[in-house]
This record gives C-alpha cells, structure tokens and sequence, in this order.
C-alpha cells in the first residue's frame, strides 16, 4: 500500500517537473508581448530543482513505474505513465539543467528582440516536451513528444521567421524529422502488431517481449502472434531511421547545420545538447528489438557519419556551422557506440557531451553577441559569424577564451577533462569489439581514431583562429576591446566549464570505470583487454599534441605552412559532401515535377474523361432529340397529314347532289358482288 | 429526442420563410439559435450515451438507443404484400459522434455565413434544410427514410453552390449534382432489390429495416440478395453488384480517386460556409454509409473487396497529396488534402480489425473539425481580399499574427501533429491495416507502409504554404490596399474557431473521449462483418 502511495508521489512529482513548463508556454502565450522571462526561468527552476530531487531518490535504485488508464480501444488498454529508471532521471536532470542555464544566458542574449515572448513560450514548449520524451513509459507517448519535440524546434528554428533563410531551416528541419517520425511510426505499429501492447517495461524489460520473442524458421514468433522474421529486422531500422533524423546521422543530417538559423542559445539547448540526444535515448530504450544486422548497421552509420561530418567541419568558416558538424560527428560516436554493444559508455558520451557542446556554442554564442554589439557601436561591416574576419578575441574576453580551451579539450578528450573519459571509453571498446569481428568491421576503430584526430584539428583551427590569430577587417586593438559578455552570460559559462573536467563524473581522471554515471549502466559486455586502456589513449594523445602544434604553426604563426583552399578535398568538403545538392535533384525536384504531373493528370486524364462522358451524353441526347423530332414526331405528324389528307380527299364524295351519291352506292353495291361471287 | 434535433432546423427554415425581409439581418441568429440548440442536444446525448457492450447497436434493434418508430406508409399491394415504411429513427456508437460534429461544423459554418450578403431568406432557409437532412442522414434505420434525407441533401447544396458560389458557380453545381445523383440512382435500385429480398419476421411482410436487411436469417429463400441462394446477375454475384454499387454511391461522396473531380471545383466554387459543410459533413456521409449500409448489410462481399478498397484507400492517400502539393490555390490545396485524409478513413475501414476501424472512425471525426476549420481560415483571407493564390501572398505573420497562430495549429493538427486528433487517427488507422494480414488477412502490411508516406507528404504540402504564404517578409500582390484589408481575426472568427481547435485537441490527448464510448459498437461492427 505504502509503495503504491510513494509511486503515485513520485509520478505527481516528475508530472510536475514537464508541466511546469508547458505553463509557462501556455501562460506566456496568453500574456503580453515583451515578457515572460521571469516566468519561464522560475518555472523551469522548479523543475530542475525537482528533478534533482528524483534524481537522488532514483539513481541506483528500484525504478519507479506509475501509469493511468488512457483509451480503449478493443480489449486492449492503453496506459499513460511515467517510468523512472537511471536513464530517465539522468536524462530529466541534464535537460532541465542545461534548460536553467540556457534561460539565464538568454535573459541577456535575447534581451533586444520584440518578440521574446515568444521566444520564452516556444523554450517553455520545448522543455515540456523534451521532459515528457525520457520520462514516457510507452511509446505511443514518446512518440507525441518526440514529435513535439520536432515542432518546438521548427518554432525555434524559425523564430526570425521573416528571414527567408530561417523559414526555408525551420521547414526543412520538420521534414527531415518526419521522415525519421515515420521509420519510428512504422516501428510502433510493427511492434504493436505483433505484441499488442507498447508499454516499455512490458517490451524491453528484463524478462520483456521482445527479449522471450524468438526466431524460428523464418518467422518471428511472440507469445500471441509471429510474422515473416524480416519484419523484426524492418522493425529495427525503422526505429533506426527515427533515431537518425533526430540525431543527425547521415543521411537525414543535413537539417541541423541548417537549423543554426535559429538564435545561438536555441542552438546550443536543442542542437547541441538535447534534442539530437533524443534520438540516442531512444535507441537506447528499445535496445533489445535490434537485431545483429540492424546493429551492424548502426556501427557503419555511426562511424561513416562521425567521420564524414569532422572532415566537413575542417573546411566550414561559419562558427555555428563547424560546431554543428562537430555535434553530428559527436552524435556518431555515440551512435556508433550504441551499435557495438557499448551502452554505458554511449549514455556516458552523450552526458559529457550535452555540457561541453552545450559551452561551445554559448561562447561561440558570446563571441557571435559581443562582435555584433561592437560591430553596430562602431558601425563596421562584417560577418559576425566568419571565423576567417575573427582574431586576437584572446585578450578582451577571458572568460569565454577560457571556456571555449576547456570545453575543446573534453571534445579533444585531452587528459583530466570530461571528454578523456568518456569518448576514450568508446574507442576502447570499438577495439576490443573489433577484436572479435573479420572484414569490414576491423576498420572500423581505425577510422574512430583518425575522426578523433580530426576532431583536434578543427576544433583547434577553430580556436585559434577566434582567439589567436590576426583579425581582419578590424585592427588587433579593436579586437582587444571587445569585451567578455554581460555577467549573466559569462557566469552561464563558468558553471558549464566546471562540467568538462574530469571531477564532475569520476574521482579518477584515467579511468572511465570508476565513473559514477558509467557504473549506472554498465554492463560489462567485453573481455577487459588491459592493454587496450592504456594503449590507445596514449598514441591518441601523442596524435592530438602533434596536431594542435601543426594547427598552431598553421593559424597563428603563419610561418609558411597553410592549407591550399583549391584542392579538391577541400572542395568536396566545404560543399558538405555536395549531399544537399544530391538531394535536391534526387528527392525534391523529381517529386515537385511528379505531383505536378499527377495534377495534370488529374485535370487532363480523369477530369477530362468524367466531361467526355457528358459530351457523350449530350450526343446522345442530340441524336435521340433528332429521333424524336424527325422519327417519332414525324410519324404522328405524317398521321395527321394523313388524316387530314383522307378527310380532304373524302370530302369530295360529299357534294350534295342525289345522282352522285347513286352512283357510289352502285358502285360500292357492284364491288361488293364483283369481290363475293368472282374472287 | 432525435426528431427534434432532425425537424429543429426545418421549423426555422419555415419560420424564417414566413417572416418578412425586413427581418433578414436577424435570420442569422435564428440560424445561430438554432445551431446552439443543436449542440447542446448532441452533448446532452452524448454524456447520456450508453457506452456498455448490450448497448452496442449496429446489428441488434434492441441495443440502439433513442429509437423512434412509427408506421408511416402502409399500402396494401395486393399479392406482393403490405408496403412497409417505417419513420424509424436511433443511434449507437458509430452514429452517435456525428450528432456533435454535425451541430458543431454546422454552428461553425453558420458563423462563417455572416459574409453571405444576398438574398438572405432564401440562403438560411436552404442552409437550414440542409442540416435537417444531414442530421436525419446519421439517425435514419430505415432505408426509405435513409435515401430520402440522402437526396434531401443534394438539392440545397445544389443551390447553395449554384447561386452563391463564386465566378464557375454554375458549373462546380451541376458537376457536384450531377456526380452524387449518378451514384444515388443506382443505389435506389439496390434499395428496391432488397426490400423485396428482406421479410420482417414480426409482420411478414417485405421491409425497408436496415437493422433487419443485416441479418442473413431475414431474407426470403430464393430472392435476389439472399445469402444461402448466392444468385448470380450479369455473370457475378448479386451481393457483390450490389455491394459494389451502395460502394461506389457512398465512395463518390468520400470522395475516393478516381471519382473524386468534383470535389476540388466544388470547393474552390462554394461559398465558404458551404465549403464548410461539404467538407466537414458531406464527406463523412460517406464514410457513414459504407459502415453503416455496405458492410453491415453485404459483409461477405466486403471482405471479398477488402484489397481493393484498401488499395483505393492508399492511392486516394498517395495522389490527392501528390496533387495538393502541386496547386497554387489555397482552397483547392485544402480540398485535395482531404481527397488524402479521407483515404485513411477507407483504408482503416478495409482492415475490418478493431483498430483501424476506430482510426477511421476518428479519422472522420477530426477530419471533420479540421477541414472546417482550414476552410473557414482560408474563407478568412478570401473575403478580406478576393484572392487566395498562395503566390500572390507572402509574410501574412508580419501583418495578421494572431491568424497565422490559428494557421499554424490548423495545419499541423492536419499534418497530423501528436496532440491533436488526427494523429491518433492516422496512426491507429495504420496499426489497423498492419495489423490486418495477421487477424484477418485482408490487407497486406505494405499498404500501412506505402500509406504512412502521405503522412510525409501532408508535411510537405502544409509546411511549404506556411513558408510561401506566411513567413518571409510581408509582400502582397494588392500592395497597401490589401494591406488595410487584411484585419486580424475578429471575436466572430475566434468564436467558430476555438471550439474547433479544442475538439481537435480534446481528441488527441484524450481519444478515450470518443473512443470509449463507440469501443462496443465497433466491436460489435467488426464481429459482424469478420462473422465470428
């Protein structure tokens, strides 16, 4: 009874923790223009202190599951309810974390725009449904916030909605997340189909469904019904292809470097940190229902698309862009991660991750304010988002100069930061898989370290280019003016560079496994290879100090080595693998010309046939016209004349006179004999 | 209770014919009156609705709630028996959620018609008779009455788009006309074929009871729709002619591709109000009648045609979104887009599992509601400025911002957005038709596949009109004339809408609103057609 009691507290409790800022999306909306900033930031408060709190009640001990009966339909009941289990809490507290920051550094970001209380609904919108996706416990419901989750970021994206730009990201965001939302609608009815329910625990539990499902003969057999075993394997990639759009993985990446037309601050919350995480967590929910093959899959995906997306980062000029490509490179690891069994140390990347990206872009995002606020002081022309124009930002603003190394190095994975021990882990154990596989995939861990490497340098061309070199278009006197943002901003920066250091997740900075977020989900998979974790983080760092010291001589020193802009890799890489174009001609031409040719199908072939009828009707109806006027009409119309003819013709017998009428009677009388007696 | 709510709208079509013309600037308040009375009486009868399975309907007289019955015409006939015509009236689970939707788009649409200047007698009164006859569409049982408010329909809306629509008037009206007509001739035959096949077994005597006509024991032996005696015309099956008949006459008004052309000029010609009704109402008479009438009484020869309409249910799906992407008209974007939703409501029929058919039935429900509410949105900016091009538009969220909020909930409730209706619908009408192959094999899984692409492509269409028409920088073909012209929305206009938008979203955080009170009916429904 008292369980009973406490989990229904508990559901009460995370139920408040995504409702309050869905109140502040819904009160901000009714309110007035121009406010809601203290609202937004209280509400959102509340939910991080709260999540905080089952986070301690939760972490490490029995999950809590609560549900409500929700509709009928049939026999079968769905339920609506919130599961609370390591990853949940983990998930709730990183997001309503991020969120408050978030908050507070855009009280000070956003504060000239007229339209911020939209801008605070539409962040309430956000959490609400973001909040609502980790704590579902079924996934029709994790569905409606995944998909929520897609349209707060279209608002988002789109929020200067009258730049055409903005407005073409917001819209391409959406649709490239469709086609992930339905791979994942086709993943629930599948799994819906063959198990009749959707709850979580139920399904991928211990002893869940799916897990006591087997393959048998070709057929996929669960306890009431089976189905052709491909269907698992299709069951599998849809879920897969839901989680590729929202994580960005290739091919349905090419939203989020787009989606940088929203503001810096939405970048970092929902590109960077949260949202693309989402896909993530959801492979990691429905794990058992992958197959070898769709685990295959996800190990090539994730490292063709880790790879392709830091090769694309090394040639891109704009600040956003290159982190968004370092994100979608990032969101590969861990997805690559996934892929080969590394659960732990996937949830552990993606929790380092969500902080030092998340201070990427908040001080790139500082950098971006501060020259926008210098450039319209001084009334210069440039591109506040151009590296290449950028330089000696070094000395004006330390504190971001400073939060931007330490957040580099976890993303490098330098030694004693955040990033050492998670991503490390990762490529430790991409090794040790290898270790037991042939062909194609001994390549894989190969191709991780040389993405790793990759890694450093743009990161640190990055870097180096922002803070050390030269400016253009300013002089380095101007540039040493520009100050660190406003207070608010900067102390945003200075909790977050706290999270990128090695003791917010272990006591020990050179071992993964005594992290207190790793041990929450391990699962030890793979034979300890001793060698192995000590091994490759030393030849990775040796690779990583060569690189920043090449990067250093190339963009600071200028002392003769550059990188010619007119090689063809180069190119290829700029033009982001030319994949946009590709899908340009692939997809949204041929599609726009198809439905017009359905039109003129429409109007040409079906219409036209439906009219011809009618024509036809209308000869019909003209020959039966003519039969009617000439034919029938004429028949009695003859009769008439007829008649009327005969009575003509009759009238001459009667003349009056008495002789005549003899006669024709002597004639009738001698017809009459001749007709009776001759013939 | 039900004859009130059927007969209302025709007293206030004859008190307002009787009233002079001085008073025609309040005809639409009575109108409106009339419309609130409605509503009230539908929720009234839908809290009170019985939900248990012994009250499920569809085959059972007894289970139907708020019957009405009395003999209307008797005739004797000599030797082929008693003309039997009853005025029988009732409702269960899957007809009883369009009482409120008809009081609701109907309220709506009177709302809208305040921008109807001419001739305002003769408008309201045809308004009103038209809802008279939708109304008694949903609640007639037997089949003499059903037709009769079938065809009742036609000739208001023959009017209403002939003298009140817009530049081809005549034309859409007499296509319109002429369409429905085709279907409905044919099914009067199907009418009179099983009236002489169906025997009451209380009286004796041949009936027109659609209750009775679904029971295979009540046909005489020997006659032309009996089961047992499988009689043959034109070389197939009578059952299957005539099952594919009363198909074809209700598909036409779903409207399904290929019969679908009138559809798109009657909407762009319509005034908006009709537009409304034709949409929000008309369409789903036709979803009613193929549950209702083809597969309650022919359900053997609805699960020989299964496939097929299945597959009509995908191609109308594929197609009219393929061709909503492809127009330059808002209105006529509107009109394809629900040629694409209403595939769904076919394709959830099809799979005659307990799911889909729940999907359909919500699909028509929230279709309902959404389609009035995008024509009522786009009626907005047409009687503002004469034009609707999406072209001739650009940045309206600059100048009309609280429109362009209501357009943004329309069209992602439409494109399907969790939260509002029809995502609930859509997706329990795919799980329904995958689920199909394995309870009953009727539906193959790669139609639920190919089906869920039209859910891609409605983003795709609805997504590029926000784009074209609302975001970007405000440029408008009537430069700063249009500009004065274009007012935000109105109390009048909030008024039709919110109750529209909360619909949507009552039904998509709770289906249980609906679903749980027509769960037993369609279960029933789908034990009837599976025949177990």
């Amino acid at each position: 009874m008292q369980e009973i009691e406490f989990s229904e507290f508990v559901g009460l409790i995370s139920l408040l923790v995504i409702l309050l800022p869905l109140f502040s999306f819904l009160l901000i909306l009714a309110g007035r223009k121009g406010r809601g900033a203290n609202l937004a930031l209280i509400n959102i408060s509340i939910s991080f202190i709260l999540s905080v709190y089952l986070f301690f009640f939760i972490w490490n001990k029995q999950p809590i599951h609560y549900q409500i009966p929700w509709f009928l339909i049939g026999d079968i009941e769905f339920k609506a309810g919130v599961l609370l289990n390591n990853l949940s809490v983990l998930m709730i507290t990183l997001v309503s974390g991020i969120s408050v920051l978030v908050h507070i550094y855009s009280r000070t970001y956003m504060k000239d725009d007229l339209n911020i209380h939209r801008y605070w609904a539409y962040l309430g919108l956000f959490c609400f449904s973001m909040l609502g996706l980790v704590i579902s416990d079924n996934l029709l419901l994790i569905y409606l916030f995944w998909e929520l989750v897609g349209f707060s970021s279209f608002l988002l994206i789109g929020f200067w909605y009258t730049r055409p730009i903005a407005s073409q990201a917001a819209k391409k965001a959406f649709i490239m997340n469709r086609i992930g939302d339905i791979g994942f609608l086709i993943g629930i009815i599948i799994i819906f189909s063959q198990f009749r329910t959707l709850d979580i625990t139920a399904l991928f539990g211990d002893m869940g469904l799916v897990k006591t499902s087997l393959v048998d003969k070709g057929l996929w057999i669960s306890a009431s019904r089976q189905m052709p075993e491909v269907w698992l394997s299709i069951a599998g990639l849809a879920f897969f292809i839901g989680a590729m759009a929202k994580s960005a993985q290739f091919p349905l990446h090419t939203w989020l470097p787009d989606a940088m037309e929203g503001p810096t601050s939405v970048s970092s919350l929902i590109h960077a940190a949260t949202m693309v995480a989402a896909g993530v967590f959801l492979i990691a929910r429905v794990y058992p229902v992958f197959d070898p093959f769709v685990l295959n899959t996800m190990v090539c995906i994730g490292a063709f698309t880790a790879f392709m997306a830091a090769t694309i980062a090394l040639s891109q000029n704009d600040i956003k862009r290159i982190l968004a490509y370092s994100t979608i490179s990032q969101l590969g690891f861990m997805v690559m991660a996934l892929g080969i069994g590394a659960y732990s140390e996937s949830i552990f990347h993606l929790a380092t991750h969500a902080f030092f990206k998340c201070l990427l872009f908040l001080a790139a995002g500082s950098v971006i304010h501060q020259l926008h606020h210098y450039r319209d002081e001084h009334s210069l022309d440039f591109d506040n988002q151009d590296i290449r124009i950028m330089g000696g930002l070094k000395k004006g603003m330390p504190i971001t100069f400073i939060g931007m190394c330490l957040a580099s190095s976890a993303l490098i994975g330098l030694p004693l930061s955040s990033g050492y021990l998670s991503k490390d882990a990762i490529l430790i154990n991409a090794f040790e898989w290898a270790g037991s596989r042939d062909g194609i995939y001994t390549m894989i861990p190969y191709i991780m370290v040389i993405t790793s490497w990759l890694t450093v340098f743009y990161i640190s061309r990055l870097v180096f280019k922002v803070f050390f070199s030269t400016p253009k278009r300013m002089s380095m006197e101007q540039a040493n003016q520009i100050q660190d943002a406003p207070k608010q901003m900067s102390y945003v920066l200075v909790i977050l560079s706290f999270f990128c250091l090695f003791f917010a997740f272990s006591f020990n900075p050179f071992s993964f496994e005594s992290s207190w977020l790793w041990d929450g989900f391990s699962s030890n998979l793979f034979q300890k290879v001793n060698l192995y974790h000590w091994l490759i983080p030393l030849i990775l760092n040796i690779g990583t100090a060569v690189l920043i010291f090449t990067a250093y001589k190339i963009y600071v020193k200028n002392d003769g080595m550059s990188i010619s802009e007119k090689n063809i890799f180069h190119r290829f890489f700029i033009q982001e693998w030319y994949l946009n174009e590709l899908y340009r001609y692939l997809f949204t031409v041929p599609v726009e010309k198809f439905s017009n040719v359905c039109y003129w199908f429409d109007r040409n072939i079906i219409d036209a046939l439906v009219l011809k009828s009618v024509t036809l009707i209308s000869i019909l109806s003209a020959i039966s016209h003519w039969c009617d006027r000439i034919l029938v009409d004429g028949f009695v119309n003859a009769l008439g004349t007829c008649a009327k003819w005969i009575g003509h013709f009759s009238r001459n017998f009667q003349t009056g006179k008495l002789q005549h009428y003899l006669i024709s009677m002597l004639l009738v009388v001698l017809s009459f004999f001749i007709l009776t007696y001759f013939i | 209770m039900l004859s009130l709510l059927i007969f209302l709208p025709l007293i206030a079509a004859l008190f307002i014919l009787v009233l002079p013309s001085r008073f025609q600037q309040h005809f639409k308040y009575i109108t409106l009156g009339v419309s609130v009375i409605q509503f009230v009486l539908s929720l009234f009868i839908y809290l009170k609705f019985n939900s248990f399975a012994f009250a499920a309907g569809i085959n059972k007289e007894s289970q139907y709630q708020l019957l009405e019955k009395l003999p209307w015409i008797r005739l004797n006939l000599g030797n082929i028996g008693n003309l039997e015509i009853d005025y029988f009236l009732g409702i269960d689970g899957l007809s009883m959620p369009f009482l409120i939707l008809s009081a609701l788009v109907t309220f709506v649409a009177t709302l809208a018609s305040w921008e109807i200047k001419t001739k305002l007698k003769a408008y309201f009164s045809l308004f009103l008779l038209l809802n008279t006859a939708v109304i008694g569409v949903f609640c007639a049982l037997d089949f003499f009455l059903f037709y009769i408010f079938y065809e009742l329909m036609l000739l208001p809306l023959y009017f209403l788009i002939g003298i009140w629509g817009g530049i081809r008037r005549e034309y859409a009206a007499i296509k319109f006309f002429l369409y429905t007509l085709f279907g409905s001739v044919f099914m009067l035959l199907v009418i009179i074929g099983l009236y002489f096949s169906v025997i009451n077994p209380a009286t004796g005597n041949h009936t027109f009871n659609m209750i009775l006509m679904m029971d295979p024991a009540n046909y005489a032996d020997g006659s032309i729709f009996s089961a047992i005696a499988a009689k043959n015309l034109f070389g197939i099956s009578a059952r299957l002619l005539a099952f594919i008949v009363l198909f074809v006459a209700f598909a036409i008004k779903v409207p399904i591709v290929p019969l679908h052309t009138w559809l798109p000029d009657a909407h762009v010609e319509a005034p908006t109000p009709v537009s409304i009704i034709l949409a929000g109402l008309l369409l789903k008479v036709g979803g009613y009648g193929i549950i209702r009438v083809c597969y309650s009484i022919f359900p053997d020869s609805a699960m020989l045609s299964a496939w097929w309409i299945g597959l009509i249910g995908v191609i109308s799906i594929i197609y009219g979104a393929l061709n909503a992407l492809a127009q330059t008209d808002l209105k006529r974007l509107i009109a394809y887009s629900s040629v694409s939703h209403m595939g769904f409501v076919l394709l959830g029929i099809a799979s005659s599992t307990i799911e889909g058919v729940s999907g359909a039935m919500l699909q028509m429900i929230s279709h309902g509601g959404l389609s009035a509410m995008l024509f009522f949105l786009v009626g907005m900016i047409y009687e503002r400025v004469k034009d609707r091009e999406i072209a001739n538009f650009s940045g309206l969220a600059e100048i009309m911002p609280q429109f362009t909020a209501f357009v943004i909930v329309a069209f992602f409730a439409s494109l399907g957005l969790p939260g509002f209706s029809a995502f609930m619908a859509e997706a329990f009408t795919l799980i329904g038709a995958f689920t199909s192959e394995q309870v009953n094999g009727l539906i193959p899984r790669w139609m639920s596949v190919v089906a869920s692409i039209g859910i891609l492509l409605s983003a795709t269409y609805f997504l590029w009109t926000l784009q074209r028409m609302f975001f970007g920088q405000p440029r408008l073909k009537g430069a700063a004339d249009w500009l004065s012209k274009l007012s935000d929305i109105n109390a009048r206009e909030k008024l039709a809408l919110i109750p529209l938008v909360a619909l949507a979203l009552a039904l998509g955080i709770f289906p249980s609103l609906l679903f749980d009170k027509m769960n037993a009916s369609v279960v029933a429904f789908v034990q009837l057609i599976s025949g177990s």
